[in-house]
């Protein structure tokens, strides 16, 4: 007999696995299983905390770098309730559809434990019914449209597990009032009577513009006119300051674009228009904003600047730290907000002794935070929902190249400059 | 004369005479508004003619002209930081570069499709558009920058009138590109070819002229041109990735208005586009109006265009 013999040929037979092979494949499915034992056992040593923010707006990347940075430094002093944080964020691209896959993403793919972020109103507003769906804790980082977020979101209970930091817009405007009126108190040569809007034609600009209307109408001769923004394709003012310089306003106040800032100054000076007070109002502010001189004296609205590191530990270290990681300070008060969101969120898991819905709701009620804006947050109710943590707004001036705070006068940097003295 | 020839200039008489008229009626009524209105048009035909001399030429839209303007912005800011160069001292530079860059991006993209359909064109340098402004935008993200330059405050007072002068400069820029780009091709011998190769790529083939080269030189000049603006328009504007999609628009609108390749055409329309800008914002409450009025007379333009053709 011969050798070919003893080997059987089947038809269309394929390659028949050798002993080699067959070890392989046990190697390959022993791996397998444990990294699948591996990662499931890590999510149990793990709390995660799922956020959105819009990554290519230079606020979103800020929010979700000033966020990092917190959950690395918790996670360096041994994490909370020994185990680890881990963040995860989604960019919402500044867009509600973006926003609502992000929370559908973070929810049922990454089954967060905690939601945080979100910047734009119209994102937020997008998101509502399906953060209401789940349900999750949430801490959110932005949005100021009461009439279309707040409204959504509904009275308690149905919105308990919402916890809402950033001011709403009446919020901010009532602390306008009381900032001006607080101010020209202190500073008796300090007189406003008429006040001015020069607004972006879109829905920002629209919206601030009904909102202070409402709000500065009753006890100021208000007036205001639209321009085109320079994010818009616009560039030029010059419409809407010789309606304020026609109007002849104690306060001057424009809200736009981090774009328009420094043509409208330009444009201001050109046209010899120099209120007593000028005040900007945009969501950012350029990079060389500081640099220019045209800067100086110019007022503006927000929550922190680096000159609250002069009277805040807190945000000396929040500062410091962002700088040594990132290497350019934060330009807005989103970064520090984030921040504060982070070690608001870990300190009530702490205290709740875990992430379990309703402990750590009440233990968010509780929250007592020493922020780097500061001031000490807390949740208290606001006009619908029943957790709104900050309700002021800061009013700053610009002085040799720094935002000063001037009011409230607790965290004041630096006296007021007043008035604005005649371009030169 | 002939009568063709003496009818265009009798329409030519008859629109410089309403054109006068108009300027004379908006001086006495709102100054600032005639003054803004030219500087406003300015910048509009500024941007806008290197874009007709691609149309015209090319016969393609470029829908990344307002990108490549934005490019050249990012490029002066740089030279402005890292070597003080002013944008007026970097134009000639950046334009330099911006020729280098637009004949790179010719030969990689543009070249293999100006045989394919109009649609596909469009959106190819819709394409490029995106790339380069979402390039920018990984870069150096969407936050805008600006330089703070004194002389850009420069102001005139005329009575009680104070306004900012130094927009004319895109008034003057816009004529020197019109001016110039019409001595160049009208008067030297790659400007001929250009416009021979604009009337009719098969006869300039036909008579030795290397068509291939000539639209890749000329797609480099308008991205050089654009960029020269570019440049220029750092000195006054913030510039971030999405600066320049509006005046890609605006150009296009213009360029359609003026008729393709119709360089000094654009120049008239940007001016009768910018003063009616110009005096719908200074009317209290009626400063949203601006862009429909601006569509509208574009729009009303091109039908009217249209009707003649046809009748014609």
């Amino acid at each position: 007999m011969n050798v070919e013999s003893q080997v059987v040929y089947k038809e269309n037979a394929g390659p028949r696995s050798g002993p080699k092979e067959v070890r392989m494949r046990k190697v390959v499915v022993l791996a397998a299983g444990l990294v699948l034992l591996a990662v499931s056992a890590f999510g149990q040593n793990v709390i995660k905390l799922g956020a959105n923010w819009p990554l290519a707006d230079v606020s979103g990347l800020e929010c979700s770098r000033a966020a990092q940075l917190a959950v690395d430094e918790i996670n360096k002093a041994g994490g909370v309730l020994g185990k680890q944080l881990q963040l995860i964020v989604v960019d919402d691209e500044g867009k509600g559809d973006k926003g609502v896959a992000a929370i559908e993403k973070l929810a049922t793919v990454d089954k967060v434990d905690v939601l945080l972020g979100g910047i734009a109103s119209g994102v937020a507003a997008a998101q509502v019914p399906t953060m209401k769906k789940y349900q999750i804790v949430t801490v959110a980082t932005g949005a100021a449209a009461s009439s279309v977020v707040e409204k959504a979101l509904g009275p308690s209970p149905d919105s308990d597990w919402y916890f809402h930091l950033h001011p709403w817009d009446y919020n901010q405007g009532q602390s306008y009032l009381d900032g001006w009126d607080a101010i020209q108190k202190k500073y008796p040569d300090v007189k406003i009577n008429r006040i001015f809007l020069a607004y972006e034609e879109g829905a920002f600009g629209k919206s601030s513009f009904v909102a202070s209307k409402a709000l500065f109408g009753s006890r100021y001769t208000f007036d205001g006119a639209s321009f085109k923004s320079a994010l818009q394709g616009g560039s030029d003012y010059s419409a809407v300051l010789e309606a304020a310089k026609d109007f002849k306003p104690d306060l001057f106040i424009w809200a736009g674009y981090a774009q328009d800032a420094l043509p409208l100054l330009e444009q201001s000076k050109a046209m010899k228009f120099s209120p007593p007070i000028y005040l900007g109002a945009p969501p950012a502010w350029p990079v060389d904003m500081g640099k220019s001189p045209l800067a100086e004296d110019i007022m503006l609205y927000g929550m922190w600047a680096p000159s609250i590191n002069a009277i805040s530990p807190v945000s000396r270290k929040f500062y410091n730290a962002y700088m040594a990681a990132y290497g350019a300070p934060p330009t807005s008060y989103f970064g520090a907000l984030s921040y504060s969101a982070v070690y608001i969120i870990a300190d009530a898991i702490k205290r709740a002794g875990g992430t379990e819905k309703a402990g750590l709701i009440a233990a968010l009620e509780a929250t007592r935070y020493v922020s780097p804006l500061g001031e000490t947050i807390t949740f208290t109710p606001s006009a619908v929902i029943k957790h709104q943590g900050i309700k002021n707004q800061k009013i700053l001036q610009w002085q040799n190249g720094t935002q000063e705070v001037i009011w409230p006068f607790e965290v004041q940097s630096k006296p007021l400059v007043y008035p604005l003295p005649a371009w030169k | 004369m002939s009568a063709s020839r003496s009818g265009k200039l009798r329409d030519a008489i008859i629109w410089t005479a309403v054109g006068v008229a108009a300027a004379a009626a908006i001086l006495a009524w709102k100054p600032s508004a005639l003054i803004y209105g030219v500087q406003r048009a300015g910048l509009y035909a500024a941007v806008a003619i290197p874009m007709a001399l691609v149309l015209g030429i090319v016969h393609i839209v470029n829908l990344a002209h307002g990108e490549f303007m934005m490019i050249a912005a990012y490029l002066a800011y740089f030279a402005a930081r890292l070597l003080g160069l002013d944008p007026f001292l970097a134009l000639v530079p950046v334009a330099l570069v911006m020729a280098v860059f637009g004949f790179a991006v010719y030969l990689a993209t543009v070249r293999h499709a100006l045989k394919a359909p109009e649609l596909n064109q469009l959106i190819l340098t819709f394409g490029i558009a995106i790339a380069l402004g979402q390039s920018v935008n990984l870069a150096f993200t969407s936050q805008s920058w600006k330089l703070s330059l004194g002389y850009v405050s420069a102001s005139a007072t005329v009575g009680e009138l104070s306004f900012g002068t130094f927009d004319f400069v895109y008034a003057l820029m816009a004529i020197v590109l019109a001016v110039g780009l019409r001595l160049f091709l009208t008067r030297t011998r790659f400007g001929k070819a250009a416009l021979a190769v604009g009337e009719n790529p098969r006869g300039a083939a036909i008579v030795g002229i290397n068509v291939d080269r000539t639209y890749a030189l000329v797609f480099a000049l308008s991205v050089a041109l654009v960029g020269a603006v570019g440049s220029v328009f750092l000195a006054r504007q913030a510039i971030f990735p999405g600066v320049g999609g509006p005046y890609t628009m605006k150009s296009f609108c213009l360029v359609a208005m003026a008729g393709v390749g119709n360089i000094v055409g654009v120049l008239f329309c940007s001016l009768a586009l910018g003063l009616s800008e110009s005096l719908i914002n200074s009317i209290r409450g009626y400063a949203g109006w601006s862009n429909i009025v601006f569509f509208a007379i574009i729009i009303a333009t091109i039908l009217v265009r249209s009707f003649r053709e046809r009748k014609a």
